[in-house]
């Protein structure tokens, strides 16, 4: 297993460098400049300006030394400065993980905690009332976008009711509020952004499990567990649960670098500083280093996730138990 | 209504209370302090010092943070702001600069002549990233007097430098040893404006409050918020539920959205000219745009009107030229020709343009007039208008396609390599009328303004004539020749003056729209106590 698992990891290393510098190509192949932003059509900023910061922040070099120095910095854990600030990249990070993560986390769990059981319950008894309604339900949360719903929900609970705060992340005076209050205010904002994403989120997980479970109602053994006179609710939740769940499993795993990669749209809508709108504005900027600290960040997640979900399974599932064989 | 009759009652009050104290009944009572203005923005800011903000964000707020040696009043006359007085040698290579004595620092130490030196010396750094730097090329030296008097001599007479003094004057105590690119204080700027720094919280909220040292006078509105919401939706619906007290609105948002009992009673709306205009732009290297005739056509045949009611809700006025009519640059003279298609058809015709084989197309040797319009991706007004242009244009028997770029390539790609017919684009300029850098023959260089090619003798020796003299008169006399020329010449079709649409919570009193906006004075801003919102801080 330790074998296996080093194996592995070092099969990471290539496709995280292939990962970089198809990342760092493709940004470099597109037109514009970090400088452009600010610059372009600025009729104050002159073409000898421009020139000037492009050779200060050392675009006028060859793509690949630009490539080989990045790669250098990185080995070093050094990400360099933003180019539309100069504040280290890792600053940058910093500052918005936290808020993106907790939204993640939140919607995350409710997303299992609510998915799982509508998508099992639906598939006891597929074609029945309440499967229906609940494909009704989650398929209005996939197909309707999700930058409209979040302003249909701003309008009804922020406008119209005001029940919740219509953006950002914290009232104007929370800086004189306590810390369990601040607290509150923050989760009093964040209630809306996480039920709309919650919303959206509904319909892919709990397709997985209905059909995983339906599946599984189909195999010999339930009909076996049945034929022996065991309870419903013990066939259900003992033997065919269990099996239904180990799909998830895979995309739990998957789902890693999604709790650091916040959504754009949300994040925008709801006026949000995490790390979607950190990665969007860096783009739309061409601030290089900002876009490939988080391409970076965001590949190693998804590749160690992927690690993860392929070790949990084969834990999970005597069937695909690796390396062990011979 | 309400508030107008609460602000009587209000003083009403006052006056009953001064009179019962018998006190001396001042006419105008010092106006309240208190009370916070929040601002909402699309965009964060990203460094806050004068000579590196390019966005307008960072803009925004080292206006209230910094101040330059000079200003535009609300009638766009340059005015003294950290200069008590200045004087321009009657050669114009000399211009010398007196301080107001007693400007402080927001850290106490004095604002000093040695400070405009170091400012200076730092825009033409080259390893400071300030995109500003050739506008102060010119200067030979900029020499300390005396603390309180600097002189500046120029290689060549500059007139736009007055304006370049502007550049709010950063503190040299503080600035002497940093690297100014990364250095903390883009973060926390100290400056000697009418509001200090308090706090920034990156992507969310920049908080600067009054600083009670101001020279003119300590601003009445206690603190001021910069709120960042990106998306202009949301942005609408804070206003709606008052979290909000100033923002822009889009022309729809203006004539339709806002058109509510509860708007109409808590918010007032302002328009004003904004300094910009929007234009079709011709490449006249292209043999067909390089006739003036088929251009004059184009201009005649383009309804502008029409184009600001439909797209602008009519929000804008029709241009004539590249200046506003608030400028003094403006030729009253010249007025928008009124669409005459058939004079348009007859100059086309001249230019050989007609339609020989009864396609509806025009055409010119067996070719038909058909031409490519691009513009940048994300801008819903200038893609109506693409559209608008495109049907008056086909009614004249022009056949136009519309193609939308993503702005990276639209300006590499297309603008930078010259790989266009015509181009829909705005600029939005400074109030100095030079236009050396848009329309100046030696601007043509990939990378450069002038990217429609311009070459008018007339026009670069007036814009060449304009930036070396400093009397008003003379400059008048000068740019509006330049309008006139541009607009015989129709090198662009100037088509419109989009109008600045900020709208403002009901309680702040004392604001008007003037061609320069409504914020130069945000210090006379105030608030009546009872409807104040914000409590004041307590004090650090």
């Amino acid at each position: 297993m330790t074998g296996y698992l080093l194996r592995r990891l070092a099969g990471l290393v290539p496709v995280l460098l292939g990962i970089t510098l198809i990342s760092f190509s493709v940004m470099k192949l597109a037109p514009g400049e970090p400088t452009d932003a600010s610059l372009q059509f600025n009729p104050k900023a002159s073409l000898e300006a421009r020139e000037r910061m492009e050779k200060l922040l050392g675009l006028d070099q060859p793509l690949h030394r630009q490539y080989l120095r990045w790669l250098g910095r990185v080995a070093r854990m050094d990400f360099d400065r933003s180019f539309r600030d100069g504040r280290l990249v890792t600053e940058h990070v910093l500052e918005r993980l936290p808020v993106t993560v907790t939204i993640n986390v939140a919607a995350l769990f409710l997303v299992f905690g609510i998915a799982v059981p509508l998508g099992v319950f639906a598939a006891v008894r597929p074609g029945g009332a309440f499967d229906r309604l609940t494909t009704v339900l989650v398929f209005i949360g996939y197909s309707a976008p999700g930058f409209w719903l979040a302003l249909l929900a701003i309008a009804w609970f922020g406008v119209t009711l005001h029940w919740f705060p219509v953006s950002g992340l914290h009232s104007i005076d929370a800086e004189t509020m306590g810390l369990l209050r601040r607290g509150l205010d923050v989760a009093w904002h964040l209630i809306l952004p996480v039920g709309v994403m919650t919303f959206v989120g509904l319909a892919g997980l709990s397709r997985y499990a209905r059909s995983g479970m339906m599946e599984v109602l189909r195999q010999d053994y339930i009909r076996t567990a049945r034929a022996k006179g065991l309870p419903e609710r013990r066939v259900l939740f003992r033997h065919g649960l269990g099996n239904a769940l180990l799909p998830i499993i895979t995309i739990l795993g998957l789902s890693l670098p999604d709790l650091i990669a916040g959504s754009v749209v949300m994040e925008t809508v709801f006026s949000i500083p995490g790390m979607g709108r950190l990665f969007y504005d860096a783009v739309m900027a061409r601030d290089q280093n900002v876009v490939m600290a988080l391409v970076t960040i965001g590949a190693l997640l998804t590749l160690l996730g992927n690690l993860l979900a392929d070790l949990a399974y084969a834990y999970a599932d005597p069937r695909i138990r690796v390396g062990s064989a011979r | 209504m309400r508030p107008r009759q609460r602000f009587a009652r209000d003083a009403a009050a006052a006056l009953a209370v001064s009179v019962m104290l018998s006190l001396p009944a001042a006419a105008q009572p010092e106006p309240a302090s208190g009370d916070a203005l929040i601002v909402s923005s699309i965009g964060d800011a990203s460094r806050l010092l004068p000579i590196l903000a390019t966005d307008s964000a960072s803009g925004d707020i080292v206006g209230l943070l910094f101040n330059g040696l000079l200003k535009y009043n609300e009638r766009l006359e340059i005015v003294g702001d950290l200069a008590e007085s200045w004087t321009v040698s009657p050669d114009g290579l000399t211009i010398t600069f007196v301080l107001r004595p007693n400007v402080r620092w927001h850290d106490g130490e004095p604002v000093t002549a040695e400070d405009v030196r170091f400012t200076y010396e730092k825009l033409i750094d080259p390893t400071v990233l300030t995109p500003y730097s050739s506008s102060y090329q010119l200067i030979d030296s900029v020499e300390v007097l005396d603390p309180l008097t600097v002189r500046v001599r120029y290689r060549e007479p500059f007139a736009p430098a007055l304006e370049s003094w502007m550049m709010g004057i950063i503190p040299k105590h503080l600035l002497e040893q940093e690297d100014l690119n990364t250095t903390s204080f883009l973060r926390r700027p100290i400056g000697m404006g009418p509001y200090r720094f308090r706090r920034w919280k990156t992507g969310e909220l920049i908080e600067l409050i009054a600083n009670p040292d101001y020279f003119e006078h300590r601003p009445f509105i206690d603190r001021y918020l910069y709120r960042v919401i990106p998306d202009q939706a949301t942005s609408f619906l804070e206003l709606l539920t008052g979290r909000v007290d100033l923002a822009g609105l889009s022309p729809l948002q203006y004539r339709r959205q806002t058109d509510t009992p509860y708007i109409r009673q808590s918010y007032r709306k302002f328009r004003y000219p904004s300094f910009g205009f929007t234009y079709v732009g011709y490449n006249l290297q292209d043999a067909r745009f390089a006739d003036r005739r088929v251009r004059q056509a184009f201009n005649l045949a383009i309804d502008k009107q029409a184009l600001i009611d439909g797209v602008l809700f009519g929000l804008g006025a029709a241009a004539t030229g590249p200046y506003p009519q608030e400028s003094w640059a403006y030729d009253p003279s010249i007025q928008p020709p009124p669409p005459d298609r058939e004079a348009a058809r007859a100059l086309l015709a001249e230019a050989g343009w007609s339609d020989h084989d009864g396609d509806g197309v025009l055409d010119r040797d067996g070719r038909p007039f058909q031409f490519t319009l691009i513009t940048n991706q994300g801008n819903e007004v200038r893609r109506q208008v693409a559209e608008l242009v495109q049907q008056q244009l086909a009614a004249l028997g022009v056949d136009v396609r519309i193609r939308i770029i993503e702005w990276s390539s639209f300006v590499h790609e297309f603008i930078d390599k010259r790989r266009f017919e015509a181009v829909l684009l705005g600029w939005s300029l400074s109030r100095d009328p030079d236009l050396y850098d848009l329309f100046h023959s030696s601007k043509i260089r990939e990378g450069e303004y002038n990217f429609v090619g311009y070459a008018s003798p007339e026009v670069d020796r007036l814009l060449e004539d304009g930036r070396r003299v400093f009397d008003q008169k003379e400059r008048q006399r000068i740019y509006r020749k330049v309008h006139q020329h541009l607009a015989e010449d129709a090198p662009y079709t100037f088509l419109f003056v989009p109008e600045a649409l900020p709208i403002l919570h009901a309680r702040f009193r004392n604001v008007a729209a003037t061609p320069i906006g409504i914020t130069y004075n945000l210090i006379d801003w105030h608030v009546p106590p009872a409807e104040q919102r914000y409590r004041r801080l307590t004090p650090r």
